[in-house]
């Protein structure tokens, strides 16, 4: 008669497959874009076959990258020029003004706002150009400012999560001290509610600019394309990374084609890395900012 | 019924150059110190003076917490074994269920209240339902919590009182048999009433476990103690003579010069 | 006015634009779907045809597929995450904790298109290899799927387990439970708040994702009899149906897609608010 297995014995096998197979499939998957990515990096990758300074000064590239990072950088500016001051200025307002039913409505449609599929945004502005069609600008149509729109409107949750978050989890002892110096509510908020809670203000910034720069399905919807050059007016149809390395996936002609989509992944992870890293060193930098030293 | 220390009874726990510090700031240094068997042994000095940190360190608690490192040696007597705490082999589990501890405040685990009993039962012990519902009884009963309780046990932990939520932590310690009992700072969170019901459960306890409570209430000392350390600063333990703890004055005089 | 005061009504009018593009977009929706809710065209809708020069426009194929990914997604992701989260509160060693964690928070910042082009390249061959077939098939996005949304899961039942954990570890340890104990008998039945939370939302992210499938599981409008044929999601659906710029009537059963997505986000969110205010 074998006994049976202890279900402590088991789950501890589960828990040791699940921490030993993520970080496994992890290594896998980095190691593969690695492999097939880094012979891909050069200045080539990005310029082709125009002098690198040639094309900083704005002669035309083609076949590099650096059209869609152009693409990317213009979209992504836009997109935060849109998103933070309306984000910002709405965190501060959901956690320092708004109170009761209206606090939980405007809450609760914000959260809804951050749960909406990104396709649903790119929908948006495709209906956007429809209706505009239909009314006002029959020759409307989709393109970078469209798209930065979207996006703004994606990424507006976290700027607004992350600055309402990062002004509640202030001490209360700052808004006491505020008040026993007699400043207005207005002024704490100004001078010493919002000076505290920038790191966390900005993570939310970081964390805006990396999931903006990463999203495909919305510029999809919205006028990205594959051969436009150097983004050239707000109307205009533009080039982005993460669509490239889409596109050239699905329809590379060459071995060298599919290098390059390899190498744009490695390109456009650095860079939602980068964000990401700092979004996390200004948060811990915030969190150990209102923490003393633990006593026994 | 008297056990002291002596040969044939030896210290129920012995403690050799104990120092603990948290983030490489000393809490305690070098303390040495037999608690002996049977009674009640108290634990007194300032608040920051290391007493919990003491205390924890017997059940090895403090290891929960970060930055703590603790190096001594403590040796417990548990029944007829006799247990080095801090040896790599010793079973650190059972160290702790058998040095029952009850914290300053009480901590109830969120669940009901006949669960808070039977859940450490079940898991630690292993043991069946019904043998759980046996001892869940017998250990109400034994702080006077059963007929307080007998007819809301599915109800929540805290929907008790301080008081009854206190000994309801005090009953969980000792469902489990232990054989030494640590309490740190029983009463400071109650009122008057409630604390004297625990002062009075302590008094019937201190008959048949091996108590050591950590206090700051001079009083308390007096009415209940076999036995008076006080900690000076995490660094210097003195013993205080039974005649100096069961005159209150003299107490009081002892201490001024004392802390 | 004093200057250097911040106007509480240009904060309002911030707030009420953010939290009414939510309205903006759900009514573009509606009233691009309306047409198609009426009478014959409806019926159209809800068929298993989708063959848009035959004037059929049937959608139930890329709700079914939406469905059967999401759900198996999270059946892989969910036990992972939970093996994860249990093994970061007791089941593993302490030391092990915070570098997964870093690790998952990390996964965070992995763009979409970068699992999807990994996938295609790497899992999909091995799928060819292994079976038959093209490769692009449920099975590979639903694999790949649940990499992408592990992090939500397993950062959510973290949070709840740390709260509960901080709640409980000293007493717990003190009666002499082992972290073993602790966290299989004692956090895990109190953290059934978090357990839903994170199905909830894990749920939500896997039915709103559109690059996945869109790039690995073959885009074909039918119902997927085995893991391994291709399947098509609402969402792929709506990015492949702008994209091939068809007549303009199948624009009306891309936005009867729209809704019903933004319907499924709204039920996620209602339970979610739910489960919050318990």
């Amino acid at each position: 008669m074998s006994k049976p297995v202890p279900p402590e014995k088991l789950a501890q096998a589960g828990a040791w497959l699940a921490a030993l197979g993520v970080p496994a499939i992890l290594l896998a998957l980095l190691g593969f874009l690695l492999w097939r990515g880094v012979p891909g990096l050069s200045l080539a990758l990005f310029f082709a076959d125009t002098p690198p300074l040639a094309a900083l000064r704005g002669a035309p590239v083609f076949d590099g990258l650096w059209p869609a990072c152009l693409g990317t950088l213009a979209l992504v500016a836009l997109a935060t020029a849109i998103a933070v001051p309306l984000g910002v200025a709405s965190g501060i307002y959901l956690a320092e003004y708004a109170t009761g039913r209206a606090k939980a409505l405007l809450a609760f449609a914000i959260d809804l706002l951050a749960g909406i599929p990104s396709i649903l945004m790119g929908l948006f502005g495709f209906a956007l150009i429809l209706f505009l069609r239909r009314t006002v600008a029959p020759d409307a149509n989709t393109g970078l400012l469209l798209s930065a729109l979207c996006l703004a409107v994606l990424v507006l949750p976290y700027v607004i999560g992350t600055t309402r978050l990062a002004l509640e989890n202030l001490p209360l002892q700052l808004r006491l001290t505020g008040a026993s110096l007699g400043l207005s509510p207005g002024r704490t908020v100004r001078h010493l509610l919002l000076p505290a809670a920038l790191p966390g203000i900005f993570s939310g910034v970081m964390l805006a600019v990396g999931r903006a720069a990463e999203d495909t399905a919305v510029i999809l919807m919205t006028g990205v394309v594959a051969n436009a050059g150097a983004p050239a007016s707000l109307t205009g149809k533009y080039e982005a990374l993460p669509f490239h390395i889409y596109y050239l996936a699905a329809e590379h002609q060459s071995p060298a084609e599919l290098t390059q989509a390899f190498a744009a992944a490695l390109v456009l992870l650095a860079l939602t890395g980068l964000m990401f890293l700092a979004a996390r060193v200004l948060q811990t930098r915030l969190e150990r900012q209102w923490t003393t030293e633990p006593t026994p | 019924m008297d056990h002291r220390t002596d040969a044939l009874n030896p210290a129920a726990i012995r403690i050799r150059h104990l120092s603990v510090s948290f983030a490489n700031r000393p809490v305690l240094r070098d303390l040495s110190l037999d608690i002996p068997a049977g009674g009640l042994t108290f634990l007194l000095g300032r608040s920051g003076s290391g007493k919990t940190t003491l205390l924890r360190a017997i059940n090895r608690l403090n290891e929960c917490l970060p930055g703590c490192a603790t190096c001594g040696q403590i040796e417990l007597q548990l029944g007829a074994t006799r247990l080095d705490a801090y040896a790599p082999s010793t079973p650190v589990e059972e160290l702790r269920r058998r040095a029952g501890m009850v914290f300053q405040s009480p901590n109830v685990l969120p669940l009901s209240i006949a669960r808070n009993l039977s859940l450490p039962l079940a898991v630690t012990l292993g043991l069946g339902a019904a043998e759980c519902e046996a001892r869940t009884e017998q250990a109400l009963r034994e702080v006077h919590l059963w007929n307080e309780v007998k007819n809301r046990l599915g109800a929540p932990a805290a929907t008790l009182s301080g008081g009854q939520q206190q000994r309801l932590c005090l009953a969980r310690t000792l469902a489990l048999r232990p054989d030494i009992l640590l309490l740190d700072e029983p009463t400071a969170s109650l009122d008057f009433k409630a604390a004297r019901q625990i002062e009075e459960l302590l008094a019937e306890l201190k008959l048949r476990y091996t108590l050591l409570v950590v206090s700051h209430s001079l009083s308390q000392a007096h009415r209940l103690a076999d036995q008076v350390f006080v900690l000076h600063d995490g660094q210097r333990i003195e013993a205080l003579p039974e005649s100096t703890f069961r005159d209150k004055e003299a107490l009081m005089s002892a201490l001024d010069e004392l802390v | 006015m004093p200057r250097g005061n911040i106007t509480p009504s240009l904060l309002l009018f911030a707030t009420l634009v953010s939290a009414l593009s939510v309205l903006a977009i759900f009514g573009f929706l509606l009233w691009f779907a309306a047409p198609v809710f009426t009478g014959e065209t409806l019926s159209s809708l809800l068929s298993w045809q989708w063959r848009p020069q035959q004037g059929e426009f049937g959608i139930l194929p890329m709700l079914a597929g939406s469905l059967c990914l999401a759900g198996s997604a999270m059946l892989l992701a969910y036990p992972l995450g939970l093996g994860l989260c249990c093994f970061m509160h007791g089941l593993g060693p302490t030391w092990a904790a915070r570098p997964l964690l870093g690790i998952v928070r990390g996964m965070t910042s992995v763009p979409t298109v970068v699992y999807g082009l990994v996938s295609a390249f790497l899992l999909i061959p091995l799928i060819r290899a292994g079976f038959s077939g093209s490769g692009f098939s449920w099975l590979a996005a639903g694999l790949t799927l649940a990499m992408l949304i592990l992090p939500t899961i397993v950062l959510i039942l973290d949070s709840q387990f740390r709260t509960i954990h901080a709640q409980t570890q000293l007493t717990a340890a003190a009666l002499g439970f082992t972290p073993a104990q602790q966290v299989l008998r004692l956090t895990l039945p109190l953290s059934t708040r978090g357990l839903l939370v994170a199905a909830a939302l894990g749920f939500g992210r896997a039915i709103g994702d559109t690059l996945i499938p869109l790039m690995l599981a073959g885009n074909a409008p039918l119902l997927p009899h085995s893991p391994l044929d291709p399947l098509r999601t609402l969402t792929s659906h709506i990015a492949l149906v702008v994209a091939t710029d068809s007549q303009s009537a199948a624009y009306g059963s891309l936005f009867a897609c729209g809704v019903i997505l933004f319907m499924v986000s709204l039920l996620v969110n209602l339970a979610l608010r739910r489960l919050r205010h318990e």
